[in-house]
């Protein structure tokens, strides 16, 4: 059998040689605390960062005028020691640490704040928005854009008079300023690291390539360092040296290991390979609950499932719009039974609503009840508005993305209103890209939707539905509800202004330009040996006070 | 010969640059932008971003990229990964699908030609069924399904083989390094110090630095729990932050490369395999097949006739020519198990290109999927020009020359 | 010479598939065996196509239940037999019609890989020149796109067309155009083929006979190559099903395949894959049944393409050594 021991030993010699060639890079000793993250990195740089994985990430590197309490997740003074807040509640000034250094040995300056707010007016990114709360920014960033060379950054709100101090002056008060400046868009950047990076293109504009956030020459403040960042493979963080509460943070290493396929995430996650699954899918995490497992972790989180209904007068493709009557919308609302969805399809016992926003989230907020399931109701609101029993009604088109459980609640949904409304609506599953455009352009008739929020305020997610708003994608206008959450923005009186945006909610859950289904729950798995992971609906995590028991 | 093999060699670049157009205007027509996340981009944002990475209109990406590529056979950044060049990412997941797809070839070429002879030499009996059906596996079970099952089966239940994954393997060690200033602390006689330059391990960890590939670069040290340097100092006499201020002049990083080798050989069983069933499967067709024409011909008639055992007609004089177009197969084989690496890269997360491939269009990267498309097309198009070399040389009854026959 | 002469010199180089074609076929256990199993699992899914498309029935494709949600396959009603999905629809009545839709994607596939492949092959290799040069650069090109990016822009740019076509039916519509996706890339390898044969019959004597006679090109074609390509042509044909099923599979796994409530085994495979091998419960049935009668079939669809290209081949006899 000549042939075949040939074969074979070229195989081996050819394996040998592929593997001499393809010198493997070492990955040292196993780090203090592994896990799995969301899904791939896509960015590190604040300016862009909005995928959950890529904040996760930024809040062990940088640390902002606020840093996340580790229990609660509310904002407590990080690179800011003191901060004083004027009469009428518009201007601040943030007091830096002395001792808050860079990961090279560099001090923290306020000029550091300044740049990197700057640079998110300059070179605008995904959450530049949240800027215009501060006075002038909004339209010097206009001015930038059509004449770099004019616009003067004179005329905004932010001011370092010394190395130690940050004047931010607000066009009106924002009661959650400091939950924004624990956000990364509010970080700031070491700008003489980024330096060797610099383009400016013929317009005068300056850019900063890509490069200055790979290691080694990303500089951070928080407290850990990037040491190596490898696409599909994940990163490693090392305890930052000159951090000015290193001493307290607990853990010397972090791997961020990336995994695509959720059976393998759950895999290595099981055989110990690492110490936290972030998520693992609802299929597993459901099974592992009922088998009583101590170390699946679910808990209310910071979000809301439901079906966006488009409100326009027309549809797309020019057809006449069934759900522009409100009591379309209502009866589409009231003919659904939500709680075989989160019995049957999720199975991770999410609390069914008909509310928007969260309550768990918001102590002091008192939600308005929303509209409850009422089979005949709903099919009285449905003859009313002119198809009884369904009959006549257009048939629609409900899109979902085809990643993940939309599916089968969509299959779900579909038969209910069928089955209680005698309606027939079709499916459409298509892929991510081609969902988010569609929904974003109100290329739709109704398509699942979700919302989480950014930061602890209700305004968080009562600002989707302002007749301006850029996520509206219901394209619903009305006016009262626009005069309402403008009333909130100016009242100071904390239960004041939630009660004001609690009748905001009421006249849009009444109005049903959306369908909630649940709120989202957040899951976790980790087993005993790790400590400091809070089961907050924030998601997040403080790394600091992480430790998965092996003492580095 | 000459002259169709140079006509075709200079049809090359004409093609690569028709596939990349039609390529780019495929993907810029394709609903969704590369930018757009889950969340609507504000308008100045998108208009930012569109004009950075120059995807402000059609003709301005072609203005910019395409002279790129020609001049510096730079594809430019990712514009899913803004930190990554393309080029970062197919240098190193290039010569993984490569090493991948080649080992997934070689068993397929093994185990079909064995299979196939087997089922050719015992015609229409039982173990030609047999070995058929097992063969055909690869083409009757969806590849998500084989390999799922494989990974199930074999690295989580049975433990065999490491869970997915490609080696950035701990099969690096720390080793001493022959500089003067490590002789010269050998030579001190201080038998701990010599303890640490002969067997690190014991004393120091090491954490590798590396560059934006991953490569690496070298090493940080640090000293294990429980070594007290100040009373190895006083110990020894011996100032030890020496050796963790300037490791590289006592330690290098030393690659065993039989246990990398290993590694490898773990990593790569399983996926290979996975990949290999549906190469297996038409290569033991073929085999099959051809084996049967060549068995019937006049010459093997003649060698049986001369007396000649069976295994030995068999294996001298069929499998050669039996194997013809075997060959002839093994191109477009090559070519489609680089491309169709997909899922036994995403099952096993292996960072090659075939991933790539396909999440650069799911994601609407068009740098990366231009990047990704090049290298592909180039494969594919030298096999294809490869095999029809081969079709001539096997058959020369077959004028390949151009011109009405 | 008269075209006899040449029908003649055709016959010594072509197999005898004109005597007896169904006894030739029927003395082949592939074929049969193949072909049998193949009309048994094809015929149910059509025969009880009424039963699965009607909602009153109770293997209806699409009859949720969720007091039977994941429940085991047991052998008292004929619903459970095969057990049921999360939302619970028996998989008997999914499997049946994604058989029937798996079907239909195969056989689109291998008509427009007929139709398509066999006319570019047949031009590309009989003319030669720069017209071969041509369609064998463009079936180069094709190979080179990206194969998901090609899926996903026929489905967008057909849609709404073959929509308004028919009439709004949704469902028929997405299931036209997924048909034509993958018809459209498969066509490639077919041409490959026939281009290949027709290069080798074409320096044939009874070719060169006929062109020296100066028979017009169709003629050529149809009486002449095209029955000589038979062979070929029906193997691969034959072989492009199984493939445009898999493909189909593959597909669904990305998420962009046939759309939701309807299944082919493929999706039922996809989906039920997670299922499958959660490592707590395993929910086994949701992915073995669809497997099974997928490796059925399309071992099935094999033996019959091995059986076929045996029984076109003229020195089978002699193999027996």
């Amino acid at each position: 059998m000549e042939k075949r021991s040939s074969y074979s030993s070229l195989i081996a010699v050819a394996l040998i040689a592929l593997s001499l060639l393809n010198s493997p890079a070492a990955a040292a000793r196993k780090a203090g605390f592994r896990f799995i993250n969301r899904g791939e990195v896509n960015t590190l740089d604040p300016n862009r960062m909005s995928w959950m994985q890529d904040i996760r990430i930024g809040y062990a590197l940088w640390e902002g005028l606020y840093a996340l309490d580790p229990d609660t997740l509310d904002p407590v003074p990080g690179a800011a020691v003191k901060i004083d807040v004027s009469e009428d509640k518009t201007v601040y000034t943030f007091h830096l640490r002395p001792e808050g250094k860079w990961s090279n040995g560099d001090t923290v300056t306020s000029a550091d704040f300044v740049f990197a707010w700057r640079r998110m007016l300059e070179e605008p990114g995904d959450y530049t928005y949240l800027f215009y709360y501060i006075k002038g920014a909004q339209d010097y960033e206009k001015a930038f854009t059509s004449n770099p060379a004019m616009a003067d950054f004179k005329t905004v709100g932010i001011e370092a008079p010394d190395a130690t101090t940050l004047v931010v002056r607000l066009s009106h008060p924002v009661t959650f300023l400091a939950d924004l400046c624990a956000f990364p868009p509010f970080f700031p950047l070491n700008e003489k690291s980024m330096q060797p990076f610099k383009q400016t293109d013929k317009t005068g504009r300056v850019s900063y390539g890509g490069e200055f956030i790979r290691p080694p020459n990303l500089i951070t403040n928080g407290p850990f360092k990037l040491v190596s960042w490898t696409l599909k493979v994940g990163q490693r963080l090392e305890a930052n040296p000159f951090y000015w509460d290193a001493k307290n943070v607990k853990v010397k290493s972090i791997e961020a290991v990336s995994v695509d396929d959720n059976l393998l995430a759950y895999q290595k996650y099981d055989q110990g390979e690492v110490d936290w699954l972030a998520e693992p899918t609802g299929e597993i995490a459901a099974e592992m609950k009922k088998a009583g497992r101590k170390d699946i972790h679910v808990f209310p989180s910071f979000g809301t499932y439901f079906y966006s209904i488009n409100c326009q007068p027309k549809l797309p493709g020019d057809r006449v719009n069934p759900m522009a009557d409100a009591r379309v919308r209502q009866a589409l609302a009231m003919s659904i039974d939500k709680q075989p969805i989160v019995d049957n399809v999720t199975r991770l016992e999410e609390p069914i609503t008909s509310q928007y926003i969260p309550a768990s989230s918001f102590p002091k907020y008192k939600a308005p009840p929303g509209l409850p399931k009422d089979f005949a109701k709903a099919q009285e609101l449905l003859a009313a508005a002119g198809y009884p029993g369904g009959k006549g009604f257009p048939k629609l088109t409900l899109l979902f993305n085809t990643e993940g459980d939309h599916k089968p609640i969509a299959e779900y949904i579909r038969k209910q209103w069928a089955d209680h409304l005698g309606i027939n609506v079709e499916l459409e599953g298509v892929e991510i890209k081609q969902f988010s455009q569609r929904l974003h352009n109100k290329d739709y008739d109704i398509a699942r939707a979700s919302w989480y929020g950014d930061y602890n305020d209700v305004s968080t997610f009562t600002d989707k539905f302002k007749s301006d708003s850029l996520n509206n994608d219901a394209g619903w206008i009305n006016p009262k509800y626009d005069e309402l959450l403008k009333q909130a923005d100016v009242e100071t009186d904390v239960q004041k202004r939630l009660d004001i945006l609690a009748e905001a909610e009421a006249i849009l859950l009444k109005e049903a330009p959306l369908i909630p289904l649940y709120h989202y729950v957040n899951k976790y798995a980790f087993r005993d040996n790790v400590q400091g992971i809070p089961l907050n609906p924030r998601n997040m995590v403080v790394f600091k006070k992480i430790t998965a028991g092996r003492g580095n | 010969m000459l002259r169709f093999l140079t006509f075709r060699l200079l049809q090359f670049p004409l093609i690569l640059a028709i596939i990349y157009l039609a390529t780019f205007l495929l993907a810029w027509v394709a609903p969704g932008s590369p930018f757009e996340k889950e969340r609507k981009l504000p308008a100045q944002t998108k208009a930012y971003l569109e004009e950075k990475f120059h995807a402000t209109s059609a003709t301005a990406f072609l203005a910019y990229y395409p002279a790129k590529v020609l001049t510096t056979g730079d594809f430019g950044p990712s514009l899913n990964y803004p930190e990554f060049t393309v080029n970062d990412i197919l240098r190193k997941s290039l010569p993984v699908s490569v090493t991948l797809g080649l080992v997934a070839v070689a068993i397929a070429l093994v185990g079909g030609v064995l299979i196939g002879t087997l089922a050719a030499v015992k015609r229409d009996g039982p173990l030609d069924w047999l070995s058929l059906s097992v063969a055909l596996i690869g083409v009757s079970v969806p590849s998500f399904v084989a390999a799922a099952m494989l990974l199930t089966a074999f690295s989580f239940n049975l433990k065999w083989f490491p869970l997915g994954g490609w080696p950035s393997g701990a099969e690096q060690s720390l080793a001493s390094a022959d500089t003067p200033e490590r002789s010269t602390a050998y030579a001190s006689g201080k038998p701990q110090l010599q303890d640490a330059l002969d067997h690190p391990d014991k004393y120091f960890e090491f954490t590798p630095t590396r560059d934006r590939i991953g490569t690496v670069t070298g090493f940080e040290i640090s000293e294990r729990d429980g070594v007290k340097i100040d009373e190895l100092i006083a110990a020894t006499g011996f100032d030890w932050n020496q050796l963790f201020d300037h490791p590289n002049t006592y330690f290098r990083l030393r690659t065993e490369w039989w246990l990398s080798a290993w590694k490898y050989f773990q990593s790569i069983c399983m996926p290979a395999i996975a990949l290999s069933l549906l190469p297996m499967a038409y290569i033991t067709r073929l085999t099959r097949v051809s084996m049967i024409d060549v068995l019937a011909s006049d010459y093997v008639r003649t060698a049986r006739a001369k007396g000649l055992s069976r295994p030995a007609v068999v294996f001298r004089h069929c499998l050669r020519n039996a194997l013809l177009p075997v060959l002839s197969f093994l191109g477009p084989a090559a070519a489609t198990t680089l491309t169709g690496s997909f899922v036994v890269e995403k099952v096993f997360n292996i960072p090659g290109m075939g991933d790539y491939f396909v999440r650069s269009v799911l994601n609407r990267d068009q740098t990366l999927i231009l990047g990704t498309v090049m290298i592909y097309s180039f494969f594919l198009l030298s096999l294809n020009l490869f095999v029809d070399v081969m079709y001539s040389v096997i058959d020369p009854r077959i004028q390949l020359t151009q011109g009405k026959a | 010479m008269s075209e006899a002469v040449i029908n003649v010199a055709a016959a010594q180089v072509t197999p005898d598939v004109i005597e007896h074609p169904i006894r030739r076929a029927l003395s082949q256990p592939r074929i049969i065996a193949g072909g049998g199993v193949l009309l048994l699992i094809f015929g149910l899914c059509l025969i009880t196509l009424p039963w699965t498309l009607s909602s009153s029935s109770q293997i209806f494709y699409d009859s949720q239940d969720f007091s039977r949600s994941l429940a085991r396959p047991v052998s008292d009603s004929p619903l459970l037999w095969f057990g049921t999905d999360q939302l619970g629809r028996p998989l008997v009545g999914r499997c049946l019609i994604g058989g029937a839709i798996s079907l239909a994607v195969g056989a689109a596939a291998a008509t427009i890989s007929i139709v398509l492949g066999v006319s570019v092959g047949l031009i590309a290799g009989y003319r030669g020149g720069w017209v071969d040069s041509l369609l064998m650069r463009s079936v180069d090109i094709f190979y080179g796109l990206p194969y998901v990016l090609l899926i996903i822009l026929f489905k967008v740019a057909l849609e709404k067309p073959i929509q308004h076509l028919l009439n709004d039916n949704n469902i028929a519509a997405n299931l036209i155009v997924l048909f034509l996706a993958i018809g459209l890339v498969s066509w490639l390898t077919m041409a490959r083929v026939v281009r290949g044969q027709v290069l080798s019959l074409r320096s044939q004597p009874f070719i060169e006979a006929a062109r020296a006679l100066g028979l017009p090109e169709k003629r050529i074609f149809f009486k002449h190559l095209l029955p000589n390509l038979v062979g070929p042509i029906t193997v691969y044909a034959t072989l492009t099903i199984p493939q445009a099923i898999l493909q189909e599979s593959f597909l669904s796994f990305l998420g962009i395949g046939v759309n939701a409530p309807m299944a082919t085994w493929g999706s039922l495979a996809a989906d039920g894959l997670a299922p499958a091998l959660n490592p707590i419960v395993s929910r086994w049935w949701l992915l073995l049944f669809p497997c099974v009668l997928l490796a059925i079939t399309l071992l099935s669809l094999n033996f019959l393409g091995d059986g076929l290209r045996d029984l076109f081949d003229p020195k089978r006899d002699a193999a027996k050594i």
